[in-house]
């Protein structure tokens, strides 16, 4: 196992950070008196700027800290954030990702542009000087009028420096508050052999002459507070006038610094290095909450960042402990050995628990996919002047990893499609009595062992007979054939089919919908589309909460055997004679509807005589219910899933395929497929009937 | 930054960058250099990336040198890390020379 190339940490933690920050930008636009939204953006900019410099992204941490400084006044809360700020803001971070993940795609120039919106929407309404500022601060208490400043005591937790924190920036900022005077406390630094040179040991008592009030203290701090001892006392007025700003003669001549601010080092030196007066009596207000400490180390334990690598090599090897224990059980079945039996029961248990425990680490909330396409929406809803809301749900709902990262674009298809063709233009839905606002919700929930994503606008819906006409001149369909407006929609998903009329560089060109069916089939999963004429659309994708071991039916067709995925399979019921008697029309009656059926045994060519109880497994996908006639249901079995060779990737009825306990494959029924192979051969009976 | 027998004295020249990023380096190239010298003097001239980690490395040097009795002189402190020292409250020639005795052409 190799040790993970600390750039590449900083770049993964750094597109999380990128999220955070987008989001609350996104958020901030809906919500401009957020506080919260503020301090979040401001931490997840603090992080990459300081972690940038860490790991000698120097562009970054530069461009991350001019982008800070301009956006400060949205923090002071002296400027509003506006929707056009709100877009400057997200270009700058769309730059700072392109500097850390493909620097050679930057140019300087576009950052500096970008800096400069930034700088001219900030500082369109420029306040009065901070003079003034401090001037319209509520009038002090007579307490607090005595007040001439502050005695700070600083001490970082050790490691405050490896993430990316800069105690000297935070002296900076401090020091812009008001005159101020900074002494380092070195009896923390310990000797060289016992020394951790990326551990921080200064420590600092500083005395702020400025009459500032707490929270402006505590603003400079707002990044680290939970990672330092911050012991704030009030100065008490003193005669001497206040000491020139250390700050302030950073830039003079060494001597004059020298000169002016030696005498009041010394003076408060001397104490400070001893013992810091803060220190020994902490105001209340100041000490560390314990609460706040126990919240640290239970951070510090509470996750820990695995390489996507090694859950899935942990998978596999679960995988072939699942294969390797279904052996052990077959045999211990086939013995009367009591005491094998007993563990091979065992390990059943421990290998199902193991399996369940390995795939729930393998589990990541969907709200991590959510976050990006709220920025699509942004965009879109900007670039096609559609207001449009965005709503989201189930944020917490927890699917494979890999399943969230294929999910990614066909989202991003189903929600550009409902924003450009699904919901109206503003005129349009004013003329229909609708808001000016269009929404769309994107929602994920749990059921059973499936994760409903449903995309839904409030647009104009469907347009069936335009689908229709498309279909009849594109040879789909024979004119005049007769099918249900399901059916009619179910083109949508049929390569090169498109009604757009023009061709946008967002939709039109009737490349996306098949696309996207064929990525949620390839996992498994089935999508589905309900609409209502005026009131929008909902597309629904079906998904399995894993790629990787599924719970399936075991069946025998001949003298082959096939796994169905369980969450597929509605119901079994017997082929009775009636059935079989409509040999040529293939349809059961369940209960009274009339449900289409394949006969495996024809599919499979099977040779051999058939068994004379057939049996039907009902399976359905969405809507859509098919019968598959079986000779066998063996029972159900943990499907460890392997994938087919090339060799058989042109074989579409099978997803993959299993290793059973005696040690032969079986395949793996692809549901979508053969759902859609049935529904064909009903259309097929349709047009032939018609004709 | 390596050791340079050719000089009159044994010096260490510190690497540009002493900043975090690299300070592990440095840390063990003082190690070494306190091994393998009587006397060391540690040329901070080339330094242009300095933090706080760079500070401590110092202060730690220096407070090692003069607790085993063998002098550490710090030699020509860039404007870098003059810059660092100040920043980080070391502002006054006494300050620095109470943590760094052994200092020349110092700040």
């Amino acid at each position: 196992m190799s040790a993970m190339d600390p750039t590449e940490v900083f770049r993964q933690e750094a597109s999380e950070l990128f999220e955070v920050l987008e989001g609350a930008l996104l958020d901030l636009g809906q919500r401009p008196d957020d506080r919260e939204l503020v301090d979040s953006a401001f931490r997840a900019l603090h992080t990459i700027k300081g972690s940038g410099a860490m790991f000698g992204f120097d562009k970054v941490a530069s461009f991350t800290h001019e982008f800070e400084t301009a956006f400060d006044r949205v923090r002071k809360g002296e400027i509003k954030p506006t929707q056009e700020l709100i877009s400057v803001a997200l270009a700058a971070k769309d730059y700072i990702r392109a500097l850390i993940e493909d620097p050679q795609s930057t140019d300087d120039i576009i950052g500096e542009a970008i800096l400069d919106d930034l700088r001219r929407f900030v500082s369109a309404d420029q306040p009065a000087a901070p003079v003034a500022a401090i001037a319209e601060a509520p009038p002090l208490s007579p307490a607090e009028s005595k007040q001439a400043g502050w005695h700070l005591y600083l001490e970082f937790e050790s490691h405050i420096l490896r993430n990316g924190s800069n105690p000297l920036d935070l002296l900076e900022d401090l020091c812009k508050l008001g005159p101020c005077f900074v002494v380092p406390i070195t009896d923390g630094i310990p000797f060289l052999d016992e020394m951790e040179p990326e551990d921080c040991y200064l420590k600092w008592d500083v005395k702020l002459h400025a009459a500032c009030d707490k929270d402006a203290i505590d603003d400079v701090f707002m990044f680290v507070q939970d990672e330092m001892k911050l012991t704030l006392s009030p100065l008490e007025q003193v005669e001497a006038p206040a000491p020139a700003p250390l700050f302030q003669l950073l830039d003079e001549e060494p001597v004059a610094a020298v000169e002016m601010a030696a005498p009041a080092i010394e003076a408060v030196a001397a104490p400070a290095a001893e013992q810091p007066a803060a220190k020994a009596e902490p105001k209340p207000e100041a000490r560390p909450e314990p609460r706040a400490e126990a919240k640290r180390e239970e951070r510090g334990i509470a996750t820990v960042r695995v390489q996507a690598e090694r859950l899935d090599e942990l998978m596999d090897r679960v995988g072939e402990l699942v294969i390797a224990q279904a052996r052990l059980t077959q045999l211990a079945a086939s013995g009367s050995d009591l005491s094998i039996k007993m563990i091979a029961e065992e390990i059943e248990r421990l290998a199902s628990s193991l399996r369940d425990t390995t795939m729930g680490a393998r589990m990541v909330p969907i709200g991590s996919l959510f976050g990006r396409f709220r920025r699509l929406v942004h965009d879109l809803s900007r670039d096609l002047s559609k207001p449009v809301e965005f709503v989201t749900s189930g944020e917490d709902t927890e699917l494979d990893k890999t399943m969230i990262e294929c999910l990614a674009d066909p989202l991003v298809h189903l929600i550009r499609n409902a924003i450009d063709h699904g919901i109206e233009d503003t005129a349009t839905r004013a003329a229909n009595g609708k808001t000016e606002q269009g929404r769309i919700e994107l929602a994920a929930v749990h059921s059973g062992a499936q994760v409903l994503v449903t995309v839904k606008d409030n647009g104009g819906g469907l347009n069936t007979a335009r689908i229709r006409a498309k279909a009849e001149e594109q040879g789909l369909i024979a004119p005049g054939a007769v099918l249900s407006d399901h059916e009619i929609h179910q083109f949508l998903f049929h390569p090169g089919f498109s009604t757009a009329q023009t061709i946008s560089a967002l939709s039109g060109r009737g490349v996306g919908m098949d696309v996207v069916k064929r990525t949620i089939e390839n996992m498994r999963g089935s999508i589905d589309l309900s609409t209502r004429s005026g009131q929008g659309t909902t597309v629904t994708l079906r998904l399995p909460l894993t790629l990787a071991i599924i719970e399936g039916l075991l069946i025998r067709v001949g003298e082959g055997r096939y796994i169905i995925p369980l969450s597929a399979v509605e119901e079994c019921v017997e082929l009775t004679a009636e059935d079989e008697r409509s040999r040529g029309r293939n349809f059961l009656n369940v209960r009274g509807n009339l449900v289409p059926f394949l006969r495996l045994r024809e599919l499979m060519a099977a040779s051999g005589v058939p068994d004379r109880h057939q049996k039907t497994i009902i399976i359905s996908t969405g809507e859509t219910r098919v019968g598959l006639v079986a000779d066998q249901i063996i029972g159900n079995h943990q499907t460890v899933i392997k994938s087919l060779s090339k060799l058989h990737s042109d074989v579409t009825i099978f997803s993959g395929a299993t290793i059973l306990g005696d040690g032969t494959a079986a395949l793996i029924l692809d549901v979508a497929q053969l759902v859609s192979l049935a529904q064909s051969k009903v259309e097929k009976q349709h047009i032939n009937e018609a004709a | 930054m390596a050791l340079n027998p050719m000089e009159p004295k044994w010096s260490l020249r510190l690497p540009a960058d002493c900043s975090i990023a690299a300070i592990r380096n440095v840390y063990e190239l003082i190690r070494e250099a306190f091994g393998r010298q009587e006397r060391l003097e540690i040329d901070c001239s080339s330094v242009d990336k300095a933090d706080v980690t760079s500070i401590q490395l110092l202060l730690s040097t220096a407070k090692t040198g003069e607790a085993q009795g063998r002098p550490v002189v710090l030699t020509s402190f860039s404007q870098s890390l003059r810059n660092t020292l100040r920043r980080a409250g070391f502002a006054s020639e006494a300050l620095i020379d109470q943590h760094f005795p052994q200092k020349k052409d110092g700040i």
